[in-house]
């Protein structure tokens, strides 16, 4: 079935969310689109499905093989959901319910399930048989929490296409997944357009439309700016936006403060970690581990999501206790010398109370100069009124920066940063990584970066610290040459 | 239609900061769990028995000296007393022992179950506990299965048509339901149903309809809140991406509605109940004095009000056993209800 | 005996960002909101009213002994008088004036509410934070005895009270402030963990920023609208159980003039003069409405 969409547009209050002329998918072909966020490629994916928050108006034309719609008759498409329009969704782990096992949530989806005993029996041994073709085998009496992200992923992938739809949408289905099962999870969209379907994903992540590949859309500002073949439009973007968007990838980085890595032999030792040892539960994470961190180095901590490699940071600045081994820290790093930036902002900051408040406290009480928050601000490209709001209504880019500005104020020698930029789009990751890497060079301080990507982490360090393995008594290192 | 199926069969990634325990034995954490639950609320239960004791026992060591004549006033009748009839009650009652053995013997006999006899009618206080305990349990199992009923189904009615006319309704009735005094709604629904229209008798216990105003009167604010919890429950599970995945699956509004969001709202209305068994505890007292129905809580007033304070005790603590056992039934069933509660985080 | 709060008490960042939407996420589409804006406009003015309706009613109790001072003077020849200009609520069965005695009533009830959550808040409050932040054994010990108290329903508490001495104010003050503080430190107890565990306190510590940075900055910003709800449902809750316990007979004794007493001495008179029994019983009514009604509303989707 070909399913084709005309002159769709999704409307809020008067404000165009989307203004998409034509959209095809057809069997056997996958269409991807990518798109900075706010850009609309949500919104339309969700106008297909019908699936659109009460308060969003679409219009446009509908045509699933030969039955022809309007976009603005949801009722229609409702009664094709889980049969013929799949919806993959973007954070399985909540979209399961969590009262329910997982063999009930992946069999309700048939459409025998609620027909009788025998259709209900049914129904379970397909549920049964798919989660093993998954590789959740032994898995059907589980609830949800005590599945990992990828797992829930798998689950919800078994339980969306129980229905035997042909049309599969996938809304931002690598959110929160680390680049293993990120993978798994291209492999399995794939084997679904191999075997016939149609696949929509929407993502901002270039890497998995890059493994998915069919057809590439780039939107921006409620519409398409490019499309084309995904290689093709990849390797040689037309589009200036698509252009930017590439060059902001981590591996495609040029930064100058590439070439300003301070001789890292000269630095004094400032964090020792010796013979750290940490579980998790019954779990170890890491034991009999050395780390030494020195004075204006780029340190990276590597490893797939839950290998403890935020412990290891909370350890190194003595924020949580080793189970075993002792963290010895320099005494130049006493009265605040050493700070962290947080993966979530909002979070790192007083919640109620204006960012100007906050900040002010921490000048007065390092005696730091007044002037330099508004230098600051002026150097990392924030505009001085948004000291006045408060922390939740500030976007995460831009607070980010302001958490820079915060740490930088007390002229720190080591800043932790941990995930600092995995909730951000890759343009808006560019200028953030961009705006600490100045400060960082411009105060000469050493840097520890914790993140799930390679790219990022080869991009920014000279040494990487690996934690992929569970019981690791020794670090995979690596150094950087040349 | 495709068939997926994918090759190899081990997870590529344990995302987030719990280790999978896919292949736990689940009837292990429940019994885990709810031993937990059991050794903390036997804890609590013989905490509050005795620091209820104790301060008992400390009210009759600080009562004035006339106490005896006091309970000899209720017994004899205030004409009757004399210096004689005091000591007597004093001696009985064993009011005038070292108080440090009062203390241990008090315990002793609490552990025992035996409160003693009243100091007014001279009775057994154990004997007539279980009276007392059977016409409470009656009136409040009747009150909280109305309310528990009316207000859920309010509830998820309102939760449907947000913002309609029976949401609106629902509004107001929480709003009166809560403003309204317990004491002042009896009085109403006396006035209204027993004297003016003569349906029901006001006060009282065995004939027939004796329940139906004291039961009406604890329900009424119940509901109230329970309609609350329970819309403002539902609402949020409507919102939730879970019902969005199950109803893009296909299932229908109905289905959703029985499979997914009332089993979710019943996890959080379960634990509600346990909140509330303090609210139904009170009510119990005020209702129970205001009607005449001979439970703990009429006891209770009657047992503050001569200063019985063997009775007293033991209708505190029967009292407050009812919530700990409810708090228990209610973890218990959370338990049982929601899985992410029977494991350690 | 405790107005219970139906649900959590939130006050979710009225101001906050609305869809709590980190920016830089990826874009989903805006969650559907429902709190039109005519919700937001009644709420507000449901607050004002109710603010209003209190403000009178503290005015009576401010200003209405001074007018009908004399409450406790009994006339027979006034025998059930009724209402003229000179007395809007007539005389009871003893000859008192009603209206004198309807503002001392309201004037206690109202002093005693705010007496028992002031010290309620506090001790619990004070209580709360120590535990809070020193955690350990101080922590465990104040929990346990928390324990103690959520088994005993207030009203239990202020009748135990009773008992040691019925009829004078200062058990039943007592009684409640006893009964409500161990709310305020359960919740401030949370709350306080929750915030003291937060990665903004845990930044303010690597910043050095110090202890009253934390309390002034976090804590009291935190706390501040939950214990401003919870003290207008505390005094609801004070007057509801002082009324409660004289209209059942163990709370204050007559001649005090007290709400529920009031209502107690005025019902054998129903038939011949219901307003009597009508004035107590619309005066506790509209406290309890003014000051739930004074709570900043629920945050409702």
């Amino acid at each position: 079935m070909t399913i084709e969409l005309f002159d769709v547009q999704v409307t809020h209050e008067g404000r165009t969310l989307v203004d998409v002329p034509r959209l095809t998918l057809r069997p056997g072909r996958a269409v991807t689109i990518v798109g900075e966020s706010g850009s609309g490629k949500s919104l339309l994916a969700h106008a297909l499905m019908g699936s659109l928050p009460h308060a969003l108006h679409a219009t446009g034309e509908i045509h699933l093989g030969p039955d022809r719609s309007s976009l603005t008759d949801t009722r229609a498409r409702r009664k094709l959901w889980g049969r013929r329009l799949a919806l993959l969704p973007q954070e399985p782990v909540l979209a399961l319910d969590p009262t329910m096992r997982v063999h009930h949530q992946v069999a309700e989806g048939h459409p025998r399930f609620l027909h009788g005993r025998r259709g209900r029996a049914e129904a379970l041994e397909l549920a049964g048989t798919r989660l093993a073709g998954l590789g959740l085998g032994g898995t059907e009496q589980a609830y949800p929490h005590t599945l990992s992200g990828g797992m829930a992923q798998r689950v919800a992938f078994a339980a969306a296409t129980i229905g035997g739809a042909e049309v599969l949408i996938a809304d931002e289905p690598s959110k929160g997944l680390d680049t293993g099962s990120r993978d798994a999870l291209a492999r399995l969209l794939t084997r679904h357009v191999d075997q016939g379907g149609s696949l929509l994903t929407i993502t901002h992540d270039l890497d998995l439309a890059r493994a998915v590949g069919g057809t590439l859309l780039v939107m921006r500002q409620a519409g398409i700016v490019e499309q084309g073949p995904t290689e093709q439009v990849l390797a040689r973007p037309a589009h200036t936006w698509t252009q930017r968007l590439l060059a902001a990838q981590p591996r495609r980085w040029t930064p100058p403060w590439r070439d300003t890595t301070p001789d890292p032999a000269a630095g004094t030792t400032l964090i020792t970690g010796s013979g750290l040892r940490k579980a998790y539960g019954a779990r170890p994470l890491f034991s009999g581990l050395d780390l030494e961190i020195a004075a204006g180095e780029r340190l990276s901590l590597t490893g797939p999501s839950g290998c403890g490699k935020t412990t290891l940071g909370g350890i190194l600045l003595r924020l949580v206790p080793p189970d075993a081994g002792e963290v010895r820290h320099h005494p130049g790093l006493a009265e605040g010398r050493v700070q962290k930036l947080y993966q979530d902002p909002s979070v790192a900051f007083a919640p109620r109370v204006p960012i100007r408040t906050g900040l002010r406290d921490v000048v007065r009480r390092h005696r730091a100069d007044p002037a330099r928050v508004h230098l600051l601000l002026e150097r990392l490209g924030l505009d001085p009124a948004l000291l006045d709001r408060r922390p939740g209504e500030v976007s995460g880019g831009e607070l980010q920066r302001l958490a820079i500005i915060r740490a930088m104020l007390v002229e720190p020698r080591v800043l932790f940063a941990d995930e600092p930029t995995s909730r951000l789009d890759l343009l808006t990751q560019e200028e953030t990584v961009g705006c600490l890497m100045d400060q960082v060079v411009e105060h000469g301080a050493a840097l520890v970066l914790v993140t799930h990507d390679l790219d990022l982490a080869a991009a920014v360090a000279d040494r990487q610290v690996s934690l992929d393995g569970i019981h690791d008594a020794e670090p995979a290192e690596s150094e950087r040459t040349g | 239609m495709p068939t997926p199926t994918l090759p190899e069969t081990t997870d590529p990634g344990t995302t987030g900061s719990r280790p999978p325990v896919a292949r736990a034995p689940h009837d292990f954490f429940w019994a885990q769990a709810a031993g937990r639950v059991l050794v903390r609320r036997t804890a609590q239960a013989v905490a509050v028995a005795l620091a209820v004791t104790v301060t008992c026992f400390i009210i009759v060591q600080r009562l004035p000296g006339d106490i005896a004549f006091r309970i000899a006033a209720g017994r004899y009748g205030y004409d009757k007393v004399d210096a004689a009839a005091a000591a007597e009650v004093r001696a009985q009652t064993g009011l005038d022992e070292p108080a440090f053995d009062q203390l241990a013997g008090w315990i002793l006999d609490a552990v025992r179950l035996d409160f003693g006899t009243s100091l007014v009618t001279g009775a057994a206080v154990t004997g007539e506990l279980g009276h007392h305990l059977a016409a409470t349990l009656h009136l409040a199992a009747c009150a909280l299965l109305v309310s528990l009923v009316l207000g859920a189904a309010i509830g998820v009615l309102a939760a449907q048509s947000r913002g309609g006319l029976l949401d609106r309704l629902t509004d107001v009735w929480v709003a009166v339901a809560r403003a309204m005094p317990p004491f002042v709604l009896g009085l109403v629904l006396i006035i209204v149903f027993s004297v003016q229209l003569g349906w029901v008798p006001a006060a009282g216990h065995g004939e027939r309809g004796n329940i139906v105003l004291p039961a009406l009167t604890l329900a009424a604010g119940l509901s109230g809140l329970f309609a609350r919890v329970t819309r403002d429950t539902v609402v949020q599970i409507l919102d939730s991406e879970q019902v969005r995945f199950a109803e893009t699956k296909g299932l229908g509004r109905h289905v959703v509605l029985a499979r997914h969001v009332l089993r979710n709202a019943g996890v959080t209305l379960v634990a509600y109940v346990g909140v509330q068994a303090l609210v139904l505890v009170e009510g119990v007292v005020v209702v129970e004095s205001l009607f005449a129905w001979p439970g703990l809580g009429h006891a209770l007033v009657h047992a503050v009000f001569w200063r019985d304070i063997p009775s007293m005790q033991a209708t505190v603590l029967a009292l407050a056993l009812i919530v700990v056992v409810v708090s228990t039934l209610v973890d218990l069933a959370v338990l049982a209800l929601d899985p992410r509660t029977r494991e350690v985080r | 005996m405790s107005v219970p709060a139906p649900q959590r008490i939130t006050t979710a960042a009225p101001d906050g960002n609305p869809d709590g939407n980190p920016a830089g996420t990826p874009a989903t589409p805006p969650a559907p909101r429902w709190g039109t804006p005519g919700r937001a406009v009644r709420a507000r003015t449901a607050r004002l009213l109710a603010g209003a309706l209190l403000t009178a009613l503290v005015a009576f109790a401010l200003l209405g002994p001074l007018v009908w001072h004399q409450y406790s003077g009994q006339d027979l020849s006034q025998f059930l008088q009724p209402p003229s200009p000179a007395e809007p609520l007539g005389h009871d069965h003893l000859g008192r004036s009603v209206i004198a005695r309807l503002a001392h009533a309201t004037r206690l009830s109202l002093a005693l509410a705010v007496l028992c959550v002031a010290t309620a808040a506090l001790a619990g409050t004070a209580l709360g934070l120590l535990a809070a932040w020193r955690r350990g054994w101080l922590d465990q010990l104040l929990l346990g005895i928390s324990e103690v108290f959520l088994a005993l329903p207030a009203l239990l508490i202020v009748l135990i009270f009773a008992a040691l001495a019925s009829g004078e104010l200062w058990t039943i003050y007592l009684g409640i402030a006893l009964a409500q503080w161990v709310e305020y430190f359960r919740v401030v107890r949370a709350r306080s963990v929750s915030v003291l565990t937060s990665p903004a306190v845990e930044a303010a510590g690597l910043l050095r920023l110090g202890p009253v940075h934390v309390l002034r900055r976090h804590l009291w910003p935190e706390l501040a609208p939950v214990l401003l709800t919870m003290a207008t449902l505390g005094m609801a809750t004070a007057v509801l159980a002082m009324s409660t316990l004289s209209y059942v007979g163990v709370g204050l004794t007559p001649p005090t003039a007290e709400l529920g007493l009031l209502i107690t001495e005025a019902l054998p008179y129903y038939h011949e003069a219901p307003w009597m029994v009508l004035a107590p019983v619309a005066v506790l009514l509209l406290l309890l409405v003014g000051l739930l009604g004074l709570r900043s509303q629920e945050v409702r989707r």
